[in-house]
């Protein structure tokens, strides 16, 4: 038995040793052959731009063995420092062809991944082929530190747009306050309010102002809030009822005061009380179900939808057409104006809501602004076709006229 | 002072947010964060004037016994029980005394609201005493049962277990619910965009049934043109039609924006 | 009320009531909490009709079910805001007792300071309820409305105007213009050809050009301008269709949620 096993552990050496020696020769043969690739070269590093900091561009000239040569390189490594000789810490890696790379760390100081700025780097760039080992260093680049920037040039584009609207509307409104008279054409649901209110007054039934889902940061609030104001006036002047169920907490609180403001200047202040603004609760459809229910309980002649508006739109506009009020709305929320449009029987589309303070109001100066509005409208059209002729010649720069980079 | 300062802030807090948009440096991120954050808690603060105003509103219905008040009584009831289990926490076995320390507090704080509502004086006294006493129970259990406290773990707190409950049989069920009756509705605005019978309605109506339909299966051969329709419509002129409204939406919040910013829109701020 | 109504309303009381019993008894061996969560379930089903029972015509269930609703919610988001907001995210930098009351952990640092201020602001908004200084309460209104024009102005003006415009700037004569020749020698007739990509490049055109036109205010909408504020509109309206009928399938499948619920975890008749 002894003896079987010994003859049989003897024929496996026999066997073995030359394939495992071959084996060996062959690794060795083909390492030898493998030549390293060639380097990257003209590594370059600079703060990354129009950023806040902690963040250095690297670039590279790709290497000569990328694609061309040998072929070899399938990746780029990067490398950092904070000493030219070292020790050098791996912080990227892109696939061949890509000669770029962004070395991007966390601005918060606690973060394992926080990167300093105003600490000087070294940076340097691997070619490496398939087997890692096979690398080529490049020449090491530095120092370079990140630091933030004050101004972001991408964005000059928008600060263009911001100081040419900022001064059409300026020009307007002076203009408007000199007393030229501005032609507004009419909007059918805006005639609609003070028909509205008379309504009511004349069927002794209270009117129902919904400000939305908005919170008072919505600039569609903001437009609700000035139309809130002048409903309420006339709607105390005409001694009607308003009822202004809220769902954010501040718009109520800023309602409130809006409400009572215009009380006071109708000559009415004590006809008005905190309960006629108040505030139902802040989950989406409870406050439809409470706003439903006031529907269908009061029977108001009116109902008002003004701002911001989500699924619940529907709900309400259904409600108030199915309990016979006669319904105003008005939204910027795309996806809601159709419900609005079906179920009500006036609504503000998009920027009509936005117009429709200054239509109400008539002030001079709030028209004035329509008119700017309407100059970058027209701007728009004029800017779109001269776009279109330079895109059909294939004129580039007056697009990226418009490009905004971050 | 009363007007004028907040128009300052506005311009000032305004126009800072501008200028911060065109600054990328780390100084103007890091104000720009925290006024946001700002903006968060002085919410929360305002939550509770919300509060205070629901509560007001539904015990003034009870005082003057609106029509239906009974229904105020439930409001007040879910508000006051949600915020004790909010706020409390059950760290013993039994719910003994757990319950008797809510039912106190809800007891109480109805009994001093009832005291404060009432008109007679002699019903007053009466509110007002049961109330105090029925606080007193309250916080004799609060100091002495060790099976429950004022729950102040801060990631468990809102996981108490009577808090999810509520919030997961009563009102999780009715949203959704709520929610659903959108089938219905959906059902009634197309049937009343149907009846309108004008030119914008029928093109309303027309563009959403492409739409609907162009899933459906049963229509055959025909289907795949409304398939394609239906691409077609929402590739093309929807996407004209929402650039435009998007362009005069965009349009109106840098007007109304800006308009706040100077100061000339301010029907937001009241007077006086 | 009638009396015909209060047996009703005591009718569907036992109802239910029944319906816990059934359930209790079903539910006896599977959970812990068997009666309870045979309550919780039963008053949820309960629930739910009452909220469908609107569609029908308010009623007290309804009243009921929507009132609680209110004031749950109302305290749910209190105490939520409560614990997320002010709990977890303010006090751990305001002060270190708050913190080890509400057995949070400090993260104070130099920089609290800047989170007295909200506090500052959120206590001057609440003074709106005092008459003498309610005024007081518009600087932190001010202050949110201010922060938040200047981030909406510049957002949108980004977003919905500068790059809205660039991307109109498309080619409507298909590809780059390189002589008639060329035009015509490379027209193609195909559905998804250069020529249906053509007609769809004017269709966008013209419908942004119309749609603009109809938002215009200061200018009557007479003559050829009318006209294509005309067309404006009906653009508008196909766009509003399409939306519409893109939302109801989705508003369906939220139905059949509901009926799920009431089949499923209270009825128990689909498994």
């Amino acid at each position: 038995m002894k003896y079987k096993l010994v003859v049989s552990f003897l024929l496996a050496l026999l066997v073995a040793v030359p394939v495992v020696a071959q084996q060996d020769t062959t690794l060795a043969d083909t390492s030898a052959a493998a030549m390293l690739p060639a380097p990257a070269t003209m590594v370059q590093a600079k703060d990354a731009d129009n950023d806040h900091g902690h963040a250095i561009d690297v670039t590279w000239e790709l290497s000569a063995d990328d694609g061309q040569g040998a072929g070899t390189v399938l990746s780029y490594e990067i490398y950092r420092s904070e000493s030219p000789d070292g020790p050098f810490e791996q912080r990227g890696l892109v696939p061949s062809q890509k000669n770029s790379y962004t070395d991007i760390g966390s601005r918060d100081r606690e973060s394992p991944d926080y990167f300093p700025d105003y600490i000087d780097f070294y940076y340097r760039v691997d070619a490496v082929a398939a087997d890692s080992a096979d690398r080529a260093l490049s020449e090491v680049f530095g120092p370079v530190h990140s630091y933030g920037q004050w101004f972001n040039t991408g964005r000059i584009p928008v600060m263009v747009g911001v100081l040419i609207f900022a001064i059409l509307t300026i020009l307007f409104v002076t203009i408007a306050k000199k007393g030229r008279e501005l032609y507004v054409r009419p909007l059918a649901g805006i005639d609609a309010v003070d028909d509205a209110i008379g309504r009511a007054t004349e069927m002794g039934k209270p009117i129902l102002y919904v400000l939305g889902l908005g919170t008072a940061d919505q600039i569609a609030t903001i437009a609700s809030f000035t139309i809130l104001g002048r409903v309420a006036k006339r709607v105390a002047e005409y001694h009607t009822k308003v009822i202004v169920p809220c769902y954010d907490p501040i718009v109520m609180t800023v309602a409130q005061e809006i409400v009572k403001s215009a009380y006071l200047d109708a000559g009415r202040p004590d006809e008005y009380s905190d309960d006629i603004v108040y505030f139902v609760t802040q989950s989406q459809f409870a406050y439809v179900a409470a706003v439903n229910g006031t529907m269908l309980r009061e029977l108001p002649a009116t109902n008002i939808y003004m701002g911001k508006f989500y699924a619940e739109s529907l709900i309400l506009a259904e409600t108030g057409a199915v309990a016979g009020s006669i319904q105003i709305s008005g939204t910027d929320e795309i996806a809601q104006i159709p419900f609005f449009i079906v179920a009500c029987d006036y609504t503000l589309i998009g920027e009509e809501l936005y117009a429709a303070s200054a239509y109400l109001g008539r002030e001079p100066v709030l028209l004035g602004s329509l008119k700017a509005q309407d100059y970058a409208k027209a701007a728009i059209i004029v800017l779109a076709i001269v776009g279109i002729v330079a895109a059909n010649f294939g004129w580039t720069y007056f697009t990226e006229l418009f490009q905004v980079v971050d | 002072m009363r007007r004028q300062l907040p128009l300052a802030l506005v311009f000032i807090f305004g126009v800072f947010m501008i200028v911060q948009y065109f600054v990328p440096h780390e100084y103007s991120e890091w104000v720009y964060e925290f006024l946001l954050d700002w903006i968060t808690i002085i919410g929360i603060f305002a939550l509770a004037l919300g509060i205070y105003s629901l509560t007001h509103v539904s015990m003034g219905k009870i005082r003057n016994r609106t029509p239906n008040w009974q229904y105020a009584i439930v409001t007040m009831l879910g508000l006051f029980v949600m915020i004790y289990f909010g706020f409390t926490a059950r760290t013993g076995d039994s719910w003994g005394l757990y319950f008797v320390a809510l039912v106190a507090l809800t007891l109480g704080i109805s009994s001093l609201t009832w005291g404060a509502v009432e008109t007679q004086a002699s019903r007053r006294k009466i509110g007002f005493a049961a109330g105090l006493g029925l606080l007193a129970v309250f916080v004799l259990v609060a100091v002495f049962d060790p099976s429950w406290k004022f729950y102040f773990y801060t990631s468990e707190g809102l996981q108490s277990a009577m808090f999810r409950n509520f919030f997961d049989y009563i009102m999780i069920p009715i949203q959704s619910t709520m929610f659903s009756l959108l089938a219905f509705f959906i059902a009634s605005a197309a049937y009343r965009a149907f009846r309108a019978r004008n030119i914008l309605a029928t093109l309303l109506l027309a563009s959403a049934l492409i739409v609907m339909l162009r899933f459906n299966p049963f229509l055959g051969p025909v289907g795949e043109y409304i398939a394609q329709t239906a691409n077609w419509l929402l590739n093309v002129p929807n996407l004209a039609a929402k650039r435009a409204i998007v362009i005069g939406i965009g349009l109106g919040i840098v007007a109304t924006a800006l308009k706040v910013i100077l100061g000339i829109e301010r029907g937001y701020m009241g007077r006086g | 009320m009638k009396r015909s109504s209060y047996i009703i309303m005591a009718a569907v009381v036992v109802l239910f009531a029944l319906s816990w019993i059934f359930k209790a008894m079903a539910l006896d061996g599977e959970t812990e909490h068997y009666i309870t969560r045979a309550f919780l379930v039963t008053f949820s089903a309960f629930l739910t009709l009452a909220v469908l029972s609107f569609l029908y015509r308010d009623n007290p269930f309804y009243k009921f079910a929507e009132h609680l609703f209110v004031g749950i919610s109302a305290a749910f988001w209190m105490c939520v805001g409560f614990w997320t907001t002010i709990v977890q995210n303010l006090i751990p930098r305001l002060s270190q007792p708050l913190s080890e009351f509400f057995e949070v952990p400090y993260i104070g640092g130099s920089f609290s300071i800047r989170f007295y201020l909200p506090v500052i602001l959120g206590i001057l908004l609440l003074l709106r309820l005092s008459r003498k200084v309610g005024w007081l309460s518009r600087w932190p209104l001010a202050f949110i409305v201010g922060t938040t024009a200047g981030l909406n102005f510049v957002r949108y003006l980004r977003s919905d105007f500068i790059q809205q415009i660039s991307s109109t700037f498309v080619p409507l004569l298909g590809t780059r213009w390189e002589g008639f020749g060329h035009f015509f020698s490379h027209l193609d007739l195909s559905a998804t050809g250069q020529l249906s990509m053509i007609l769809a490049n004017w269709v966008i055109f013209l419908g942004v050009f119309c749609g603009l036109i109809y938002f215009y205010f200061s200018k009557e909408h007479t003559g050829v301008f009318g006209k294509a504020s005309r067309v404006g509109i009906w653009v508008l309206m196909f766009t509003f269709g399409a939306s519409f009928g893109y939302t109801v399938m989705g508003r369906i499948s939220l139905l059949v949620g509901r009926i799920t619920f009431l089949f499923k975890d209270w009825l128990g008749l689909i498994s």
